[in-house]
């Protein structure tokens, strides 16, 4: 059965409150994140950077939809501010920036692909995102060149493990415990079972 | 606490959310190109007294949600004279072979001052609104479809419970004899049954919208409406004098 492209209540519900749960996670890490910048300087923050583009991959790799990125990284983002983030401003630019960096590596696979390299890409994508909105917003022109493509380098690396491999390794997971069946990604490889039990 | 602030009837409590939130935003983009310390140090001063005198809150408790800012500024500094774009000529002092300029300190200290401004100003708005008001405006002044607006929110009012249930589960571990032991595996064993309760609380309360008729569509009625008001044009007044008092004293602007 082929199912709709934009998202049922169900599944909006569903993402609202994964990514509600990321949000208060990622004020933690937020917290964390200051800390560590503060002593080792924004190279240090940028091995941080990979977790806050997790919301949007594991949204996308369990309803696979056009969208799911974005909208749930910028639920992520309205939780931190709702529920109190001293970041308001830059977190809402931010998971504006990083959701479609993910956004753009999904639609370039044409929603079709959830496997883990196109996951580690939009992870890196998320991450390169965020590095450009803090290279403009917090005056990162400063430094000097070096240390900015360290930084890079290392938010890509953040992106490519934590936010690819960390969010592929918990959705599947979350899968093996059967609350995603009724989701893109149960269905799928739900299919990809039997296809494989008739062959 | 936080409710406390959000709920006084102050001035700046009664200003539109959407509002308050595109100030913020503005504020951000327009410290984009200022490099000189004087531009977000006066910013800074002007927002805490925005927010102690129109929005009621105790400085001491200002101070207090702002310290942690002051370590994330401060390595701005640190960087900026370890590791500049350029070394200044003004040399102040030297820490071992390492010339501290008067150049580089104060770039520093520009990028530190506006990481504050962005902090007070998120503060502002988050001290001064309340949640649900905040939603409410998105979905009536930005027209953000109501499916995501109601469901932010239900996401939102269920986010206590997850409280509590991270704390069922770690006594449920406790009870079978797993141990307190923190680390990366731990972390999984608290996330996985935690967001398998949330997704399946998701999906009910899913169902109970839909059966009570809730269907997304953009005109409904609301129980409580946010107009526009007096408050509103005061406050896009006041920001338009703090935006052209910037203009005048930061030279990327004015220049």
């Amino acid at each position: 059965m082929r199912q709709s492209r934009t998202m049922n209540l169900r599944e909006i519900v569903v993402m609202a409150f994964i990514s509600a749960v990321f949000g208060v996670l990622y004020l933690v890490w937020i917290f964390l994140g200051q800390l560590v910048t503060g002593i080792l300087g924004p190279v240090g923050g940028g091995l941080m950077a990979g977790f806050w583009i997790m919301a949007p991959i594991v949204c996308a790799l369990i309803i696979q939809k056009p969208g799911a990125a974005l909208f749930a990284e910028l639920i992520a983002a309205g939780t931190e501010i709702m529920v109190g983030s001293v970041n308001a401003g830059s977190v809402l630019i931010l998971g504006f920036t990083q959701g479609i960096g993910a956004e753009l590596v999904f639609a370039m696979f044409r929603y079709r692909h959830f496997k883990l390299p196109v996951l580690m890409l939009a992870g890196m994508a998320g991450t390169t995102a965020s590095f450009l909105t803090e290279f403009a917003i917090y005056g990162y022109s400063q430094f000097a060149a070096g240390v900015v493509w360290f930084m890079l380098g290392t938010m890509l690396l953040s992106g490519l493990l934590l936010a690819g491999w960390g969010s592929h390794y918990l959705t599947w997971a979350l899968e093996k415990t059967g609350v995603l069946h009724n989701f893109a990604i149960g269905r799928n490889s739900r299919a990809e079972k039997q296809e494989r039990g008739a062959s | 606490m936080l409710e406390h602030y959000q709920q006084k009837d102050r001035f700046l409590q009664r200003v539109n959310p959407s509002l308050k939130l595109g100030a913020v935003l503005v504020i951000i983009i327009m410290m984009v190109p200022v490099f000189d310390p004087w531009t977000p140090l006066l910013l800074f001063g002007v927002t805490v007294a925005l927010i102690t005198g129109l929005g009621g809150v105790h400085l001491r408790f200002l101070g207090l949600l702002l310290l942690p800012f002051l370590l994330f500024a401060f390595s701005f500094v640190w960087i900026q004279v370890v590791f500049p774009d350029e070394r200044g000529g003004t040399i102040l002092f030297t820490i071992g072979s390492l010339p501290v300029s008067l150049e580089n300190v104060s770039t520093g200290v520009s990028l530190g001052m506006r990481a504050l401004v962005f902090g007070s100003w998120s503060l502002l708005f988050v001290l001064t609104t309340e949640p649900s008001r905040f939603m409410l405006s998105l979905i009536q002044q930005c027209k953000l479809p109501p499916r995501f607006g109601y469901g932010m929110m239900a996401a939102f009012r269920f986010l206590p419970l997850f409280r509590d249930e991270l704390r069922q589960i770690r006594t449920a571990h406790r009870i079978r004899g797993l141990g307190e032991k923190r680390g990366l595996r731990q972390l999984k064993r608290y996330f996985i049954p935690l967001m398998a309760g949330a997704i399946r609380k998701a999906e009910r309360t899913a169902v109970a919208m839909e059966s009570k008729g809730f269907d997304g569509s953009r005109n409904r009625t609301f129980y409580h409406r946010i107009h526009w008001n007096r408050h509103d044009a005061y406050f896009t007044g006041l920001f338009l004098l703090l935006l052209t008092t910037i203009w005048f004293v930061s030279t990327p602007w004015s220049a």
